[in-house]
């Protein structure tokens, strides 16, 4: 039974964390969802749960969690609406040779070594309960993987947004964030259909049918809440309402053909028109409770579920170092490679490569799917976490280092100066 | 270029997941267990919790696994597994089990030792594995 109390309390708790630890982490040039993510994890077993293992299990009893985890859900909801409305496709039109280079790099690049590390995480982390296909294809997504939302605040915090490179980053990402979900829509549909009793075929055409719906008949119609807002300069509160339900009705559809109900909610964000204002409007509407409130519930949750160095020895250390090495090599790398073979010099490759590197949150909600459909174990969920804090945290110095914020100004200044 | 540097990879991906099928993982117990077993009267303090206990979920990464019994105290036991033999223990209890059935009808033989008991032979059958696609 709902204990309303117990979960009030929790939310609280949860907000007050991530608000500390957030504003902490801005103190060190840290992005404030990066502290959040922490707070997370400090409020699960990783700290509170091994520290107070009493405070913990009064404030979070595993009875509890499943409320929690409904919020964060539908929270999850609205930031996948929120991430598919700031991708902009026309951001990928423009780039050339190097754009489509570096961006399918920077995918195939950590999937790849992913994959070869299955080879050895496989028969150590997993059971036979998972087809190696399953796992490997989840390592490689979740290594390929780059937090656009966050990828985009560092550049704009950096005053990069208008630069070469961090035009070049966001369509690469932009890239990388479809190409990843696609992927990943592919795994869960190959883990749950072999367990469903739902026919492939019915997720498969369902999918197709899904999205061709979407894209010729949804899209066509959605310019008339652009309409709307243009005669206005706002949405009256039915049309939030309706925006609202549209955005449920498509994450209902996607859940139930098989596939997750984040597809359908990033994928109405994804076809919004994208007139700026609109954009803007729409993001300011939808942002704020978003990422002030549900988000560090999402944060928590994770965090409850993550073990970092809890059990397993110094084996799980060591197959942390590798996750997060190879996770370096492949994305860092493979796009620092790209980018230079396409023309870029080195210092802007290295700092592209540095940027597509950040995972983020989009890491830890593509890990919260893995779980959940039980292509990865508690295991492997924790060692991936910590690569994600880890690869999440060492953005903003590495940039700093390859790149100093003067040499950023004096290249944006003469920019400026040029287009004058 | 392209063709070198994103058409190699992905002939490669193909060629680690053809060679992964033939690797084996350790037999998958994760998930929720009912237990049928004849409680024992050579015991000399019986812990009276652990001998009603007729169920207890897996929480399984490789061969390590987590057992927490539904004794209303979330008592757990560390468990390896080493083929088809499974072995848990804690400071109160320790299991050693075979590991048999397919997939969807695993089941666990073997007998549970509850501190200064006898040990006590039990059959425990999964009820549900770890939640896939739910």
């Amino acid at each position: 039974m709902l204990d309303l109390f117990q979960l009030v309390l929790q939310i609280a708790v949860i907000l007050v964390a991530a608000r500390i630890v957030g504003f902490l982490f801005q103190k060190i040039n840290q992005p404030q969802v990066m502290g959040e993510m922490v707070a997370g994890i400090l409020l699960g077993p990783s700290l509170l749960g091994w520290l107070a293992p009493g405070v913990s299990a009064a404030l979070f009893p595993p009875a509890s969690l499943s409320y929690l985890n409904a919020l964060s859900q539908v929270g999850l909801v609205v930031f996948m609406f929120v991430v598919g409305l700031a991708l902009n496709p026309s951001e990928l039109h423009g780039y050339g040779h190097a754009a489509v280079l570096t961006s399918h790099v920077s995918i195939v690049a950590p999937f790849c070594l992913g994959g070869l590390t299955a080879l050895y995480l496989y028969p150590r982390l997993s059971d036979d309960g998972v087809t190696f296909t399953g796992f490997a294809l989840f390592m490689g997504a979740a290594m390929s993987i780059t937090a656009f939302p966050v990828l985009a605040r560092i550049l704009s915090e950096r005053g990069l947004v208008r630069s070469r490179m961090g035009t070049l980053a966001i369509a690469c990402a932009a890239v990388d964030d479809v190409t990843g979900w696609c992927i990943l829509a592919y795994i869960v549909v190959l883990v749950r259909v072999t367990h469903a009793a739902r026919p492939a075929w019915v997720t498969i055409a369902g999918s197709i049918a899904y999205v061709l719906i979407m894209l010729f008949v949804v899209r066509r119609i959605l310019p008339a809440f652009e309409r709307a807002f243009r005669k206005r300069d706002r949405l009256t509160d039915n049309l939030v309402a309706t925006i609202v339900v549209l955005v449920l009705a498509s994450a209902l559809a996607t859940e139930w053909l098989g596939i997750h109900l984040l597809f359908g909610a990033f994928l109405m964000g994804a076809i919004m028109p994208k007139t700026p204002e609109f954009t803007r409007y729409l993001l300011h509407k939808f942002e704020s409770v978003t990422v002030v409130l549900l988000l560090p519930l999402f944060f928590a949750y994770t965090g409850l579920r993550t073990r970092i160095g809890v059990g397993g020895g110094r084996a799980i250390w060591f197959y942390s170092a590798i996750v997060i090495v190879v996770a370096i090599t492949g994305k860092l790398g493979g796009s620092m490679f790209a980018a230079r073979l396409a023309g870029m010099p080195w210092r802007e490759a290295a700092s592209l490569g540095i940027l597509m590197n950040t995972r983020g949150l989009m890491e830890l909600v593509i890990l919260n799917i893995g779980l959940d459909i039980g292509v990865i174990s508690p295991a492997m969920f924790s060692i991936m976490v910590l690569m994600a804090l880890v690869t999440t945290f060492m953005t903003t110095p590495l940039l700093e280092w390859v790149y100093p914020t003067r040499l950023l100004r004096a290249q944006v200044d003469e920019i400026h100066k040029n287009v004058a | 270029m392209y063709l070198l540097l994103v058409g190699v990879p992905v002939l490669g991906l193909l060629g680690i997941l053809e060679a992964g099928r033939s690797i084996a993982a350790p037999l998958s117990i994760g998930g929720e267990w009912a237990l049928e077993s004849t409680p024992t009267a050579d015991c000399a303090n019986p812990p009276g919790s652990l001998q009603r206990q007729l169920a207890w979920s897996v929480s399984q990464s490789g061969n390590q696994a987590l057992i927490t019994l539904h004794d209303g105290y979330g008592t757990t036991l560390q468990a390896t597994i080493d083929g088809a033999t499974f072995t848990a223990k804690s400071p109160v209890a320790s299991i050693t089990a075979t590991i048999a059935g397919k997939l969807d009808q695993r089941t666990l033989e073997g007998k549970v030792t509850l501190l200064g008991c006898a040990p006590v032979a039990f059959h425990a059958v999964r009820q549900a594995p770890r939640k896939r696609g739910a």
